[in-house]
């Protein structure tokens, strides 16, 4: 990957400052397990699961990440929430990297990045009540007199739409939706800029969704908290974003803003996975089925990641990665990293 | 078109929870025609899988009673008939997809060894031709390296080679009737569309009717010919699918068709969106 000047790179935003900006990001597995011979697999060694992703997320913006079970956009998320250790690049929030922080430095920076995570279940502690969950990140980093941290922490679980009379209760006595509105609110009782959050709402039913959803706008709208919203679920994704990234087997193949993503996808990629959503009306054209199967993260494919699978395939996908550029007639908002629009 | 395969009169599920019965299904009847996809749409706990399981004999007996005036399948009435002779029928003329692929394969037999069993049970043929026969079905759901498939345990494929063998194994014996859990909420999107196209080019092939449980209304609109809406145990509407997106009887379907989730603006095709090099 040669350097490019800034402006070139992934990312929605070029003339606004970012809030988090992701450059050239790599995430290697080289863990025995995921790598020993199997079949179709031998000779492989480690398994790059995010290669070289540049990504920007604004501030008071939901930026949301989306691809298929196995793209890399849970790698990519707990890299940035450095719960996972990252191979090369940086990450830069509000233009620090948080790859290069100390360990002080480190803990002060998080109190403003926030996580999310898909199954509240597993991310809340069976042994903590709500209160005393609500409370720990205000004791961890200090804030506020003790005295008025309960108070800070019945506030934010006012923020979610939650009564505080659940406040002694325990994971298990609410419902899916209530948890994962306390996972919500434990993310937001450290006032943080970002909440990383890891498809919060695929656990859920539709209308514990629909209400998450809302509220997830509405704390964006009030409290100019920005996000980054991974998800595989293509409507919940167009109710939600302001821009959205696609991933396919660790990279991302397109980033644009939400709307213009919906109307006018260029990746052939994105078109496939538009096309693929049934959509709830008899009339409308059926789904169209891509053929084969994604490559295996462990024996990538030379040239570009999706070649092939690509009903579009031109002379060099084959052999040559395709750089990233705009699609024709779209904004400077609009990346597309195919081979179809490269000339 | 129009013959029921599956006629189900009046069908109840009572479920014992302590000392307390609880009306699952209640009086449920339908047809489902020779070749038809008929959807059975409904929220979680509205009763669409006990139906399935009744229907099937797999409700045991120990957690609660079925009850109905008359299943029947190609003139056998299941609702009398004993284990020994539902054993003979599923897999055969009934059979069965269930949502969680990983559950429904044994994870310590090879793919094969699972699938072959279904032909060497039913149509009682030799090792050599299951194998070939079970070849044949895996390449008929897309699959292009059958022989590594057949020799793979679950755990080695991905969650839509598992859930292809599956429907390879439930379309086996070519069932007149096939009834499909959530097939394919637990896959991926694209992987949804594939598995789709290649279950309804195999069942229109063989001429096996689809009973299609689903909450998605996307897949009721885009594979199913008829639709049943289901709420508490009991089938408000019976429709056509045209019918019940243009105008829905029942309050209840209005309801659900409100709170539809799907991409707000299809995308434009291909051509309108791509590139002229």
């Amino acid at each position: 990957m040669s350097a490019a000047p800034d402006r070139q790179l992934g990312g929605v935003s070029d003339d606004t400052a970012a809030l988090l900006s992701v450059r050239r990001l790599v995430v290697r597995y080289s863990d025995d397990v995921a790598t020993r011979p199997g079949p179709g697999r031998r000779g492989a060694r480690g398994v790059t699961a995010v290669r070289s992703v540049n990504l920007d997320v604004e501030p008071g913006r939901i930026h949301a990440l989306v691809g298929e079970s196995g793209s890399g956009k849970t790698s990519l998320a707990r890299a940035i929430l450095r719960l996972l250790p990252v191979e090369s690049g940086q990450l830069l929030f509000r233009g620090q990297d948080l790859l290069r922080m100390n360990a002080g430095q480190l803990r002060r920076a998080r109190r403003h990045i926030q996580a999310v995570f898909q199954d509240p279940q597993a991310s809340l502690s069976p042994r903590r009540s709500v209160l005393q969950t609500l409370r720990e990140p205000l004791d961890h980093f200090r804030l506020g007199p003790a005295a008025g941290r309960a108070e800070r922490a019945m506030a934010a679980l006012e923020a979610v739409g939650l009564d505080t009379e659940l406040r002694y209760r325990y994971p298990h006595e609410l419902s899916g939706g209530q948890r994962q509105r306390v996972a919500l609110a434990r993310a937001l009782v450290s006032e943080p800029e970002l909440i990383v959050a890891d498809e919060p709402v695929s656990s859920l039913d539709a209308s514990a969704q629909a209400r998450i959803i809302d509220l997830i706008r509405e704390l964006r709208e009030t409290r100019g908290l920005a996000f980054l919203f991974v998800s595989h679920d293509l409507s919940v994704v167009q109710r939600l974003a302001d821009s959205v990234s696609v991933m396919y087997l660790g990279e991302l193949v397109e980033t644009a803003p939400a709307a213009e993503l919906f109307a006018r996808p260029a990746h052939p990629y994105t078109r496939a996975l538009l096309a693929s959503v049934p959509v709830p009306d008899p009339g409308h054209p059926p789904p169209v089925a891509l053929i084969g199967e994604p490559s295996s993260a462990l024996t990538p494919p030379t040239g570009c990641v999706f070649h092939m699978r690509c009903p579009e395939r031109i002379e060099p996908c084959a052999t040559r990665a395709p750089g990233e550029t705009c699609p024709r007639g779209a904004g400077t908002h609009h990346r597309v990293k195919c081979h179809l629009w490269n000339n | 078109m129009s013959t029921p395969v599956l006629s189900v009169q009046e069908l109840s599920v009572t479920l014992r929870l302590g000392r307390q019965m609880l009306t699952v299904v209640d009086g449920v009847s339908f047809d489902l025609r020779a070749g038809e996809v008929l959807a059975l749409v409904g929220e979680s706990g509205c009763g669409k899988t006990k139906t399935a399981e009744a229907l099937l004999g797999l409700v045991p007996p120990g957690l609660g009673s079925v009850r109905a005036k008359r299943i029947d399948l190609g003139g056998k009435d299941l609702a009398v008939l004993g284990e020994p002779a539902m054993r003979r029928i599923r897999g055969r003329e009934i059979s069965m997809v269930f949502q969680e692929p990983l559950t429904a394969l044994d994870p310590v037999f090879r793919a094969g060894q699972q699938l072959a069993s279904v032909l060497r049970r039913h149509l009682r043929c030799g090792r050599t031709e299951a194998r070939a026969a079970s070849l044949d079905m895996l390449r008929r759901v897309g699959i292009a390296d059958p022989e590594r498939v057949l020799d793979s345990y679950p755990h080695e494929l991905s969650g839509g080679m598992r859930q292809r063998v599956i429907i390879a194994t439930a379309m086996a014996c070519r069932p007149r009737v096939l009834i499909a859990d959530e097939p394919t909420t637990a896959l991926d999107v694209t992987t949804q569309a594939q598995v789709l196209a290649q279950l309804t080019a195999l069942t229109r092939e063989s001429g096996t009717a689809i009973l299609l449980i689903t909450h998605d209304l996307g897949l009721v609109a885009q594979y199913s010919d008829r639709a049943l809406v289901m709420r508490r145990g009991r089938i408000v509407e019976d429709t056509l699918v045209g019918e019940l997106f243009r105008k829905p009887g029942h309050p209840y379907t209005a309801e659900l068709l409100a709170t539809a989730v799907g991409l707000a603006r299809p995308p434009a095709g291909r051509d309108a969106a791509g590139p002229t090099p």
